[in-house]
């Protein structure tokens, strides 16, 4: 913080960006972004979620007494405008996780971490996908193969494993913002010990800080909100 | 040669122009099924073979085992290629089912080229979706583009008549007739091709 003359007004811009920043609209975006870029499904945003939705309908009102008053459709038309982009947010966020879904529903549906992450009509969605796919898949493939090779999710009986499931790819690379000061970080995402003090490959990351790192070792910064992703 | 008529069927898949499937081979298709019953006929007798001579399947390390085994993995290659084959197509249909879902089936131009499973599957995904949606009370497969400005400029490429009525107003949407409307109101048309975005 600053001293003196400059105190209040930084204080003041402070006080603004955090205002700024903690907009349903700005979490929202946040969250939205976070959900694109991670190849796996984050935990559903309920509450934020449904603040978007009461914050649209009303404004939705507020549009529509525009156009019943004849308010200066300049204004009208401005507000439309906030207004799409916020329905085009909340839209995309649920449609990309419906997305992650329909690609991932097996590997979600069997885990229980990933299964608590999905909203009530989320998981109704995903118990009809496999459904409908395993319908599917049973009447044009498995139904037709010898009884021992069946089973949608694994390659044989004697396999031991669910070896037929297609999984996200959680090595990829992504783009991490930092947001909050970091503890000191390893490049494979191992924890801080005594053991590693010989270690110099670890490295700190400052609020704003772009990195590009494996998403994998990264997981849990994402989920405590120290990182955000690009 | 074991595989071959399989791996014809995924690469065919993998020719093919991305989000334009071609139509369901149902002839390779069967061929390949056919294969898979042979590969194990072929391994259950050289099992029977092995029972019969008193050997331990697990442990055996003769011939007839490993004959047995390139069958199971020949099968099991099959599996993972009409199992690609289907689960790939059955993507673009689910692609299709956000794009046209409000139809309540295929459009009829691309019909023909699915099985009858990979029709009831476009409408079970369909059903799928429009419950979600309804559930939510919020419709999630407009909008897919991000919006610059709330109005468009659209020209009618179908004959749909008057007897559409949008949000704000109804308007006859004769052929080739242009039309400012709302962005939100036009995507489900022009995403069926029945209007297009004319873009200054």
């Amino acid at each position: 913080m600053a001293s003196g003359a400059g105190e209040r007004s930084t204080e003041q811009i402070d006080d603004y960006e955090t205002l700024i920043s903690t907009t349903d609209v700005e979490l929202l975006k946040g969250a939205w972004r976070n959900e694109k870029a991670a190849p796996e499904i984050l935990p559903f945003e309920e509450a934020l979620v449904k603040r978007a939705k009461e914050q649209i309908q009303l404004m939705e009102e507020t549009v529509d007494d525009f156009a019943e008053s004849g308010h200066d459709p300049l204004i009208a038309s401005l507000y439309q405008m906030d207004l799409d982009r916020a329905q085009y947010l909340l839209r995309s966020y649920l449609r990309v996780r419906l997305q992650k879904i329909e690609k991932f529903m097996f590997y979600i549906w069997k885990r229980d971490t990933y299964r608590n992450r999905l909203s009530i009509e989320e998981e109704k969605f995903t118990e009809r996908c496999i459904r409908d796919i395993g319908k599917h898949l049973e009447e044009t493939v498995l139904s037709k193969l010898p009884e021992n090779y069946q089973s949608v999710l694994k390659q044989s009986v004697i396999s031991e494993e669910d070896d037929m499931v297609p999984e996200p790819q959680l090595d990829t690379f992504v783009v991490a913002k930092c947001e909050k000061a970091t503890r000191p970080l390893y490049l494979d995402g191992s924890r801080q010990s005594a053991g590693f003090d010989s270690r110099d490959d670890h490295f700190q990351m400052v609020p704003g800080d772009l990195c590009i790192l494996r998403y994998r070792p990264f997981q849990e910064e994402l989920m405590s909100g120290n990182i955000s992703l690009v | 040669m074991h595989g071959r008529k399989a791996y014809e069927l995924v690469k065919e898949l993998a020719s093919g122009e991305k989000g334009h499937p071609k139509i369901f081979n149902t002839e390779l298709f069967e061929r390949v099924i056919e294969e898979c019953n042979e590969h194990h006929n072929a391994l259950q007798s050289l099992i029977r073979i092995m029972q019969d001579e008193g050997l331990e399947v697990q442990t055996a390390r003769n011939a007839d085992r490993y004959g047995a085994l390139i069958h199971h993995l020949s099968l099991i290659r099959n599996k993972r290629c009409l199992m690609a084959y289907v689960y790939n197509r059955a993507e673009i249909i689910r692609d299709l089912a956000w794009k046209v879902g409000l139809l309540h089936e295929l459009p009829s131009g691309i019909q023909e080229k699915f099985s009858d499973s990979e029709e009831q599957y476009f409408i079970d995904h369909s059903k799928s979706l429009k419950l979600y949606m309804s559930q939510l009370s919020l419709d999630v497969n407009v909008d897919i583009v991000p919006p610059k400005d709330p109005y468009i400029k659209v020209r009618v490429l179908e004959d749909l008549g008057s007897g559409i009525i949008l949000s704000d107003k109804s308007a006859n949407f004769a052929l080739h007739s242009m039309h400012f409307l709302k962005r939100t109101d036009a995507e489900q048309y022009i995403a069926r091709g029945l209007m297009e975005e004319l873009t200054s």
